[in-house]
């Protein structure tokens, strides 16, 4: 079963690096929020230092949490919707190998991009000046962030029958972490502790540098890992049924 | 060898079969013939163990290829690659599946497009690459679902010459089409499928002999036509 995950994966990985100009429509997607920081950075120039540095980490804190959602969005399209636009999954899903084998493999290879682009958002910042200092250690957090909104992504691509129809629900999917980003910015500063055990909001709480409890981290990242097993495990079981596999 | 026996399956409020029998020997062509929607696809998707019938057994002696309806090449993989990934899937160990690709691409006469992208072939060298992709794992059964459709004469006659080579290396091919020259061309035996189930079973002599009729056009017409009255 490893075996084959790796082999599913890498050949995802392979197969999406060829999409040259899918590549650059996804670099040019999360180069937008260093862009505009660094306009806003240009046009607070001349406002108190103190005052520049709230505003921007926060910004800064929703572009970031909205990275975990974007570097996997155009693999997670093709993956599977694309898959069974092109009639292909039917002679995938003929070969001796488990379901989820299959959506473990294509999790992994969306998972990776996800990351490099929480990576790349980053290295972004830090190239234009944003101070980063207090959302080092928050950032990591992002990592298993980009693991569950790979799996999100590949359920929902797995859903749809044609990689059109992935797109629009995927760019929808990328207001789930700008809104609750938002909503922990400006309405929830001093959230409850509950609220920073829920995947995306404790990551933004987290970003945002709202006091917390040594308990928090910890939980967090279980309840994250948990979401993302049952992600994967419902979209195992959506390929065991008929109209997926057939349907178009 | 693969046998059939008393298949059902429902989808919805189509019967799409209904009490399906038949065998297929190995060293011959099985033709699987019927109008559209007779139920020739639904029964290839099931003897693959792509679909679960509702009642009724397949018995196939040792592994299927399948070139079904679907033929998904991957556009952004060679030829070559698509062929490995498929290997791969089967787990035939990398030295042998190597040299199983390279003859594949001999026999199938891919060398030369072997380190194109899927995207930039014919349709026929499509329906050849699919076809070598069935055929990785060296099955011992074959079932090819209306696999001349589209194709060009020089393309169809050089699949045909493929089947008839993997037939006399003992393999077990079971083909399904609605072209009935094509079927009496290549087939060895021929299972005459209508509205889900068998109505006969034999070679195109024997079809023809049942029906009382010269042409196996008439035999198909006058065999599929008696079951819709007695249904």
């Amino acid at each position: 079963m490893l075996e084959q995950t790796l082999v599913i994966a890498c050949k995802e990985i392979k197969d999406h690096l060829r999409e040259v100009r899918s590549l650059w429509a996804s670099a040019f997607h999360l180069l937008m929020g260093p862009i505009v920081i660094s306009l806003v950075l240009f046009s607070l120039r001349n406002a108190p230092h103190a005052k520049t540095v709230q505003i921007i980490s926060s910004m800064a804190s929703i572009f970031l949490l909205v990275s975990a959602f974007t570097g996997g969005m155009t693999i997670s399209m093709d993956i599977l919707a694309g898959e069974r636009e092109r009639r292909s999954l039917l002679p995938l899903l003929l070969n001796p190998v488990s379901r989820s084998a299959v959506v473990v493999g294509k999790w992994l290879a969306i998972m990776l991009l996800a990351e490099v682009g929480v990576v790349l958002t980053y290295a972004a910042f830090r190239l234009v000046g944003v101070p980063l200092a207090p959302l080092a250690y928050a950032t990591l957090t992002l990592l298993p962030l980009a693991a569950f909104a790979a799996a999100v992504q590949l359920t929902i691509s797995t859903f749809c029958r044609t990689s059109k129809e992935a797109q629009t629900y995927l760019s929808m999917l990328i207001f789930v972490p700008m809104g609750v980003a938002m909503f922990m910015v400006f309405l929830a500063p001093h959230p409850s502790w509950w609220l920073l055990c829920v995947p995306i909001l404790g990551q933004q709480a987290l970003l945002i540098n709202a006091p917390h409890s040594a308990i928090v981290l910890p939980t967090l990242l279980l309840a994250t890992a948990w979401c993302t097993a049952l992600c994967l495990q419902y979209a195992a079981t959506l390929l065991n049924r008929d109209e997926i596999v057939y349907g178009r | 060898m693969i046998e059939v026996r008393r298949l059902q399956k429902r989808f919805g409020p189509i019967q799409a079969l209904s009490d399906l029998s038949f065998s297929a020997a190995n060293s011959s062509i099985t033709g699987l013939l019927g109008a559209n929607g007779a139920g020739k696809t639904t029964c290839l998707r099931i003897i693959a163990g792509a679909l679960k019938p509702d009642a009724g057994t397949v018995i196939a002696e040792g592994s299927i290829g399948c070139l079904l309806d679907h033929m998904g090449l991957y556009a952004r993989l060679t030829v070559r690659e698509n062929l490995a990934y498929f290997g791969q899937l089967q787990r035939i160990p990398a030295p042998i599946l190597a040299t199983r690709i390279e003859e594949l691409l001999t026999t199938l006469n891919l060398r030369e497009v072997a380190d194109r992208r899927a995207a930039t072939l014919s349709l026929g060298q499509s329906t050849k690459v699919a076809l070598a992709r069935a055929l990785v794992h060296n099955p011992a059964n074959v079932l090819l679902d209306e696999p001349t459709n589209g194709l060009d004469v020089p393309a169809v006659r050089s699949l045909r010459d493929h089947l008839r080579a993997l037939r006399d290396a003992g393999v077990c091919i079971i083909f399904s089409s609605h072209v009935l020259d094509e079927a009496r061309a290549l087939c060895d035996s021929l299972v005459i499928v209508a509205h889900g189930s068998v109505v006969a079973q034999g070679s195109p002599a024997e079809i023809c002999r049942l029906a009382e009729t010269d042409s196996l056009e008439d035999a198909f017409i006058q065999l599929t036509q008696t079951e819709v009255a007695c249904a």
